[in-house]
């Protein structure tokens, strides 16, 4: 009788539990839904022809084409006044100008030197299978080859699995380590970083830090390991790296850093360049940078605010900055941004986990 | 508990045996198929489908489990409730906290059963075509869906047992809200730190048929 009556009172407690969780997550997502309306933000991108950011704003079903002082454009003028990002448009009207701040300019050298890198805490914070195709960096051909086997690092080695084996390649396993063993890395690595995909035009190989935070590239050429340590500045502890494969081929990868600084490392000197930005987390902050041979526009956002930043391309200093423009809220959207709500996925990393907004 | 669990078994035994040759065919359906496909465009597109592009080629198995959990307590609980069995059982000399918890334990059982048979049939068939790595995720990836079967299983009873129809309609939504969380991401290993705490949930969720049969033995029609 007294095993009945608790059980019967937990299963109340569970009931009752159940009830209210499903009441904090149903009932704000069904304000939300009701309430809730789709913002655009507005495309914007530093021009250094007008030495401020200009954006493409959509009103009444129409694109305004405004500076950052308010002046407004018309759609040929906006084209003008970004010749590096709307080059096409200009050589299509035959308004593409033959030198830039003293530059020559042509479609093929913009083409090479405009680049495009996005990073979003969803991906980088994403569980990923420790398993990465190591492509041939110097086949010699045009387009690059999926391999037919591909890597892990344990804590003893490096091991190669044939994919159509499902077998480990010991010889090639045993070159690479002892590659690996001879450049100093110790197993096992903290950070492997690389696009293991053949949708780019050449291969940088893999970013790899050791268990001391050393940096090492790995590539394969003509079948054989390459391994080169890198030396970085005192105090730099890399905490998310990003293999670059521009057209451009000035730099191996970007490396955001533990005391959130960005930094550049550069092709043949392997030399890091610090990028002047605010604090940037790419677990919780998403980045796009346009990038051309003058300038970048960096664009930093994250689940509160948002920031515009203009680098120079030579420099990598700051040109100019720009808060994301806010969208009006109504007065019910503003109150459903009060309104605390339980949900279960979050966009920082695809996970399935309750927390409350 | 032995005689209960003799009496579930002559009564569901078709039913638990059917539900373990029709999920270890689908997958042995969905493994055989990826072999075939593996002969015929090599492994190595499977291999990258599965590192670059979340592939988990089990998506077939989705519901599978949820369905299998629904339809055990309908068959288990449903004549009981149609033939009025429930009463007899109910007025058997033992606690009805050991005849209605032998059921549902007896069902949780044979499910689980089902389902490790599934997970072991399936890790063994991917392991000849997958690194651990890949396989690992893809059981992983597959544990929700699993788990909600015995969730499912739970709830379902739940609601049999409600001897009012309004009731039935309320445990009905709620349980169709709880069983949503099972399925709210298909990306890989979404669940992996929710897994724990879902698991929990669903043994102490095991205690709600009890309200309804209490409810049912006061007579609340």
């Amino acid at each position: 009788m007294k095993h009945k009556s608790i059980l019967l009172l937990a299963a109340k407690a569970v009931l009752t539990l159940t009830t209210c969780v499903l009441i904090c997550w149903i009932a704000p997502w069904l304000y939300h839904f009701a309430t809730d309306r789709t913002h655009r933000t507005p495309f914007t991108l530093y021009s250094s022809v007008t030495g401020e950011f200009a954006s493409i704003v959509h009103e009444n079903g129409q694109n305004s084409y405004i500076g950052q002082s308010g002046q407004r454009y018309t759609e040929a003028q906006f084209d003008s006044i970004l010749p590096m990002f709307y080059y096409r448009q200009l050589i299509a009207d035959e308004r593409l100008p033959d030198t830039l701040f003293g530059q020559a300019i042509n479609p093929r050298t913009i083409q090479t030197e405009n680049f495009i890198f996005r990073t979003m805490p969803a991906e980088v914070n994403k569980k990923t299978i420790p398993l990465y195709p190591l492509l041939e960096s110097m086949s010699g051909r045009v387009d690059l080859e999926m391999p037919s086997d591909v890597f892990r690092i344990t804590g003893k080695g490096i091991e190669f699995i044939d994919m159509e084996s499902n077998r480990t390649d010991t010889a090639k396993s045993r070159l690479f380590t002892d590659a690996l063993l001879r450049k100093g890395f110790a197993f096992p690595a903290q950070i492997v970083s690389g696009n293991g995909t053949t949708r780019k035009e050449y291969d940088n190989g893999y970013l790899l830090t050791d268990s001391s935070h050393k940096l090492y590239n790995l590539r394969m050429v003509q079948g054989r390991p390459y391994v080169r340590k890198i030396d970085m500045p005192d105090g730099l502890i890399p905490e998310h790296m990003f293999v670059t494969e521009f057209r451009n081929r000035r730099w191996i990868g970007f490396i955001a850093d533990n005391r959130q600084r960005f930094w550049v490392l550069e092709t043949g000197t392997y030399q890091f360049r610090q990028v002047e930005l605010p604090p940037f987390s790419p677990s919780n902050t998403s980045m796009t940078i346009i990038g051309n041979m003058f300038d970048w526009t960096v664009i930093l956002e994250n689940q509160e605010s948002g920031m515009l930043i203009a680098i120079d391309a030579g420099s990598l200093r700051k040109i100019k900055t720009m808060k994301t423009a806010q969208p009006t809220l109504t007065v019910a959207e503003r109150i459903g941004e009060k309104i605390p709500q339980l949900r279960f996925l979050s966009p920082l990393d695809k996970k399935v986990f309750p927390y409350f907004n | 508990m032995n005689a209960f669990f003799y009496k579930e078994w002559l009564k569901n035994r078709w039913f638990y045996l059917l539900s373990a040759a029709f999920s270890l065919l689908l997958c042995l359906y969905v493994t055989l198929n990826l072999h075939r496909l593996c002969n015929l465009r090599g492994a190595a597109h499977f291999w990258e489908a599965a590192l670059t592009k979340d592939a988990i080629f089990i998506q077939l198995l989705h519901y599978m489990p949820l369905l299998l959990g629904i339809a055990a307590a309908l068959v288990q609980f449903i004549p009981e409730m149609l033939q009025k069995r429930i009463k007899l059982t109910l007025h058997l000399p033992c606690n009805y906290f050991y005849s209605i918890g032998s059921m549902l334990l007896f069902g949780l059982c044979m499910l689980c059963c089902i389902f490790l048979l599934n997970l072991s049939a399936l890790g063994i068939a991917l392991r000849s075509i997958f690194a651990p790595e890949i396989v690992s995720r893809i059981l992983l990836t597959a544990l929700p869906w699993y788990l909600s079967g015995l969730t499912a299983y739970v709830l379902c009873a739940w609601i049999c047992l409600e001897p009012n129809w309004k009731r039935r309609v309320l445990n009905g939504i709620v349980s169709a809200c709880v069983l949503r969380i099972f399925f709210m991401s298909d990306t890989p290993e979404a669940y992996n730190r929710f897994l724990p705490i879902l698991a929990v949930y669903t043994l102490l969720i095991c205690a709600l048929p009890f309200i309804s049969v209490e409810r049912f033995k006061t007579g609340k029609d």
